[in-house]
């Protein structure tokens, strides 16, 4: 396609000119209008929560740190380390090793067990695909989201970590709330 | 038979015109219109399809019912629908079916991920089951043998395993038990399924009934990467793929090439990888201080080195084991050769330069497919299935499809004997006489004397050069041989008459027919051709002065004329056939330096240097196939820390003597091998790829091969000095007198055979997985010679010759010939090598 220059019309849209109400509304209008939602908000008093001393209760279907389960019954270890959850991690932040049940030593349900099983979870992007893919649903996502650290490595959580009942460190939202 | 001509025709499969070879089956037609039919029982490397699956269900127009496109080879015209709605109903018919007695055990089998079942399923079944009732239930997990694991449950029976084993690798160990629901796979009695290559029925099970005990539960395909290189744990240097997880070798996969390995592996190549990864694998370098080896830096070694080899100038020895790579063999014999001025060097070659020459000219090679397409092959001196399993696979392939006609020209009986038109014996080391009354055979020369001597009928050599000569019919046909390089013990003896033998059969320069020599060693091609030869430098080129073979430099160095021994990746004491002339180098020596994996009697006891040696799967390289293919090694995992390469080492202990040749890395090593071999001209790494390079097969290439080695200078200068009727030396050997003659139980001499098994080697020794395989010493003996020195089988006895013994157990043959006596070499203990031959007495063990 030909392109003329001539075809291309540059319009240039001034503001109004200095002074007059024009130059009014310009210097105060816009102003005024951030200055409402300020106002607004210190008329309804402060909303600052005194985390940590103070904590927002997380909705049921909060993604937080994970875990693993066992049957009740039994005790045993719900993976069998089928190394799905690693498949399905966009992270690539587990790890799980795998090794077979012997009779003197068993550790889950079925033919082989986790002998490792790690997150990163300094990687984590919390997406819960793991929980989703677990077959034997031995992994969940739980509710705890506090899970700074001093090192790197202690982010690093382990089967042991994983398979041991959590600290309630994050107050659940209950029902309507 | 000569490889079939393809004719192409055309055919119509979903409405598009698609050309494919005549006769082939559907499934593989419809790749060519990119067009996928699922199969199950269906693999073409297992020979005729049996449709046992029915996986393949296609609509061909003009035929009413639906037809199974494995066993449908593809017509002109033929016009095919494979998306119907009738095609489509029978496969998620018979996706169900399978699946209704298949466990779904997916997230604990095995096979998870890389399962032809989930696929299928996933591509071309319902979705949908309608099945509620129990699913048939077996005992689970069993061990199929050690190295297998069944699942019967998962079994599908496609019939693949029970196929291999009966129709490729012939040991008919596999069967199916009982009839319809209740099938399953197994062997007689449950015994384990133990044989050379029964690793294969892992890789062909499409569901995960069968799987490996050393990979189980390891990892998962998502956990892996798999990376190509080439085993080098046999001469037959099949084409790998090492599974790797977190810098470890976990498995090893054929990787198909169809030049080299037909995508087959042997379980040798398959399992013992796990001597990567073994607790006793030497990973830093050590030094013997006051008789005891101690690990030290890498500078303190290489000062020691350093100090040895330039303390003895012309004094210094280097051999190479077979495992060295064409770079290294090359940076070896110039270390020694060039830069310290000793022309010792050798690959146990064990032949002169005028008959590497005459037996490796282009015009004579065969190759690996050959043996498959030939009229005829002859076996001289080798069983394929200790010195190059696959191989094996390959003849049987070649007699069971092809009709190819398979002589075997052996001392010990035979594997392939079954298999074979005609298996003619001789005595063991008689192998010049038998050649010589072979070729005889054809030039009409005296047949009778040369074949008493070798102790075989000279009616079955005549009948043997008739099958030779008339393979072809009318014409002549394409005859390969494939030789042994023990048969090259006695040099020109043999070659002369083998080399008149290829005139005759008019071998020269024909495609399709020639020689094919089995070293012993992994790449010992690669080292010849890299001038690892005492009287040939690179290239085969002529050297100034030649230098001692391998056995001479143990008697020079025994004597006192060397004084330094450098061994990379060897271990002569277990390698060599002479053990006891090498105790007394090893003991005479003031230095042995040695690159080894593994701290085996040689090095721990003798070696003052010891350089850790790279593990296969973490080489990089270049090897020489036996049939003249260059191949690469490429690295799968990083090398432990205390390891470095050992080109790295040649190249720093040059560069210490003061020569500096500008290697780098080891392609520079590469490029100035393929610059300094005028055979190997223009080729680069790159070139070789990923399935590797013939040389031979670029006229250019081949037309540099030394020159004054053509066939006919070779045979007029060799028939010349060695006549035909010429007897064997082995006829004027000394009586032996082993065993006491006081002894009453001492009884008649023997002849001293000696074979290696596919299971004598330190990488299976180091392998927890192939422990149960490793061989212990058995003499095998024919049932008369046992029977008159009343030997039963299983007994155990002492062989003996010139005063030395090795203890063994009686195996007793029908097939061993009388008169003979076999016995196993590259064991450590009890090895044969520790008898001098060629006769040995054997009597009962003294029970201690």
């Amino acid at each position: 396609m030909d392109w003329t220059p001539e075809d291309d019309q540059l319009v240039v849209v001034r503001g109004p000119k200095p002074g007059g109400a024009g130059g009014a509304y310009r210097i105060f209008g816009e102003t005024l209008r951030g200055l409402k939602t300020t106002f607004a908000r210190a008329v309804e008093g402060h909303h600052t929560i005194a985390y940590p001393e103070e904590k927002v209760p997380v909705y049921p279907r909060w993604r937080g740190r994970h875990r693993l389960h066992r049957f009740e019954d039994t005790g045993l270890e719900k993976c069998v380390g089928c190394s799905l959850c690693a498949a399905a991690c966009p992270a690539d932040c587990i790890r799980v090793v795998a090794a077979e049940n012997t009779p003197e030593h068993r550790v889950s349900a079925g033919e082989r067990y986790a002998s490792v099983y790690e997150i990163n979870l300094s990687r984590c992007i919390f997406c819960g695909y793991c929980e989703v893919a677990c077959p034997f649903d031995a992994i969940t996502m739980g509710n705890d989201y506090e899970l700074s650290d001093y090192h790197r490595s202690d982010l690093i959580f382990t089967k042991e970590m994983l398979l041991a009942e959590p600290l309630e460190r994050s107050p659940i939202r209950a029902e309507g709330e | 038979m000569p490889r079939p001509e393809r004719k192409l025709i055309t055919f119509s499969i979903d409405g598009r015109e698609v050309e494919a070879p005549a006769n082939m089956m559907l499934v593989d037609a419809a790749k060519f219109g990119d067009v996928e039919i699922p199969v199950f029982c269906y693999e073409p490397k297992l020979g005729a399809p049996v449709g046992a699956c029915r996986m393949c269900l296609v609509d061909i127009e003009g035929i009413p019912k639906l037809q199974t496109g494995c066993s449908t080879p593809v017509k002109d015209g033929m016009v095919v629908h494979t998306q119907t709605r009738r095609v489509k109903d029978a496969q998620q018919s018979v996706v169900e079916f399978l699946l209704i007695n298949h466990p779904l055990d997916c997230p604990v089998c095995d096979k998870g991920g890389e399962c032809p079942l989930q696929d299928v399923s996933f591509g071309w079944g319902g979705g949908m089951t309608r099945f509620v009732e129990p699913k048939r239930h077996f005992k689970k997990p069993l061990e199929l043998s050690p190295l297998i694991a069944i699942d019967r449950e998962r079994c599908i029976l496609c019939y693949r395993c029970v196929r291999f084993s009966q129709e490729l690798s012939e040991d008919y160990q596999l069967v199916l038990h009982e009839r319809s629901a209740a099938t399953f796979v197994g062997t007689f009695d449950g015994h384990p399924y133990v044989a050379p290559f029964s690793g294969n029925i892992l890789e062909l099970c499409p569901v995960g009934a069968l799987t490996s005990m050393p990979y189980r539960f390891r990892a998962r395909p998502w956990d892996i990467e798999n990376a190509g290189s080439v085993c080098t744990l046999c001469p037959a240097q099949c084409n790998v793929a090492f599974t790797v997880r977190d810098d470890r070798v976990l498995r090893v996969l054929a990787r198909e090439n169809e030049e080299v390995d037909d995508g087959w592996l042997c379980d040798k190549g398959r399992f013992a990888y796990q001597s990567i990864h073994a607790e006793e694998r030497v990973v830093a370098p050590m030094v013997r201080e006051d008789g005891v080896l101690r690990e030290v830096t890498w500078e303190r070694a290489l000062e020691a080195a350093k100090a040895a080899l330039g303390g003895a100038q012309g004094r210094i020895a280097g051999l190479a084991g077979g495992e060295t790579t064409n770079e290294e063999g090359f940076l070896l014999q110039r270390l020694v050769r060039d830069v310290h001025g000793s022309p010792h060097v050798d690959s146990g070659a064990g032949l002169d330069r005028s008959g590497l020459l005459a037996l490796g000219d282009p015009g004579l090679q065969a190759t690996v497919a050959d043996l498959e397409f030939a009229h005829t092959v002859l076996v001289l001196g080798t069983e394929p299935v200790d010195d190059a399993p696959i191989l094996d696979l390959r003849l049987r392939k070649g007699v069971r499809r092809n009709r190819v006609k398979l002589a075997v020209a052996t001392s010990r009986p035979s594997s392939l004997d079954p298999n074979a038109t005609l298996a003619v014996r001789y005595a063991p080391g008689a192998e010049a006489a038998f050649v010589t009354a072979l070729s005889a055979a054809f030039y009409g020369g005296a047949v009778d004397e040369p074949a008493q001597a070798a102790g075989a009928d000279a009616g079955a050599v005549h009948e043997l050069a008739t099958l030779l000569r008339t393979s072809g019919g009318d014409q002549p046909g394409d005859v390969v041989v494939l030789y042994g390089q023990r048969v090259l013990a006695e040099g020109e003896a043999v070659t002369a008459p083998l080399l008149k033998l290829a005139g005759a059969l008019g071998l020269s320069g024909r495609p399709g027919a020639g020689l094919l020599g089995v070293p012993t060693a992994t790449n010992g091609r690669g080292l010849r051709e890299a001038g690892v030869l005492p009287d040939a430098g690179p290239g085969l080129t002529a050297v100034p002065s030649a230098g001692h073979g391998a056995t001479g430099i143990a008697e020079a160095t025994a004597a006192g004329e060397l004084s330094v021994l450098y061994l990379l990746h060897t271990d002569p004491l277990r390698d060599e056939p002479q053990r006891a002339v090498w105790e007394r180098a090893l003991e005479a020596a003031t230095h042995v330096i040695a690159h080894a994996g593994f701290l085996t009697e040689t090095i721990r006891e003798h070696a003052t240097v010891v350089f850790p040696a790279e593990s296969y799967a973490e080489k990089e390289g270049t090897l020489v196939h036996p049939d003249g293919r260059l191949q690469r090694l490429r690295p799968a995992i990083g090398r432990p820390a205390g390891v470095r390469a050992a080109w790295q080492v040649l190249d720093e202990l040059a560069r210490s003597a003061g020569a500096e040749h500008g290697v780098h890395t080891v392609h520079s090593a590469t490029q100035q091998l393929f610059a300094a071999v005028a055979f190997y001209a223009g080729l680069s790494v790159d070139a070789i790829g990923a399935k590797g390079v013939r040389w031979w097969e670029d006229d250019a290439r081949a037309a540099a091969w030394p020159q004054e080695s053509g066939l006919r200078a070779a045979i007029s200068d060799l028939v010349a000095k060695t006549p035909l009727s010429r007897t064997p030396d082995y006829e004027e050997a000394p009586t032996p007198s082993g065993l006491g003659a006081a002894d009453g139980a001492t009884n008649g001499a023997l002849r001293l055979g000696t074979y290696q098994s596919i299971w004598a080697a330190a990488e299976v020794e180091a392998s927890p997985a192939l422990k149960f395989l490793h061989p212990h010493q058995r003499v095998e003996l024919s049932p008369a010679d046992a029977a008159r020195l009343g030997i039963e089988h299983g007994e155990h006895v002492t062989v003996g010759s010139a005063g030395a013994t090795v203890e063994a157990v009686a195996h007793l043959r029908n097939e061993s010939p009388a008169g003979s006596a076999f016995l196993q070499s590259g064991i450590p203990e009890d090895a044969a090598n520790v008898l001098q031959g060629p006769l040995v007495e054997i009597r009962k063990a003294t029970p201690k």
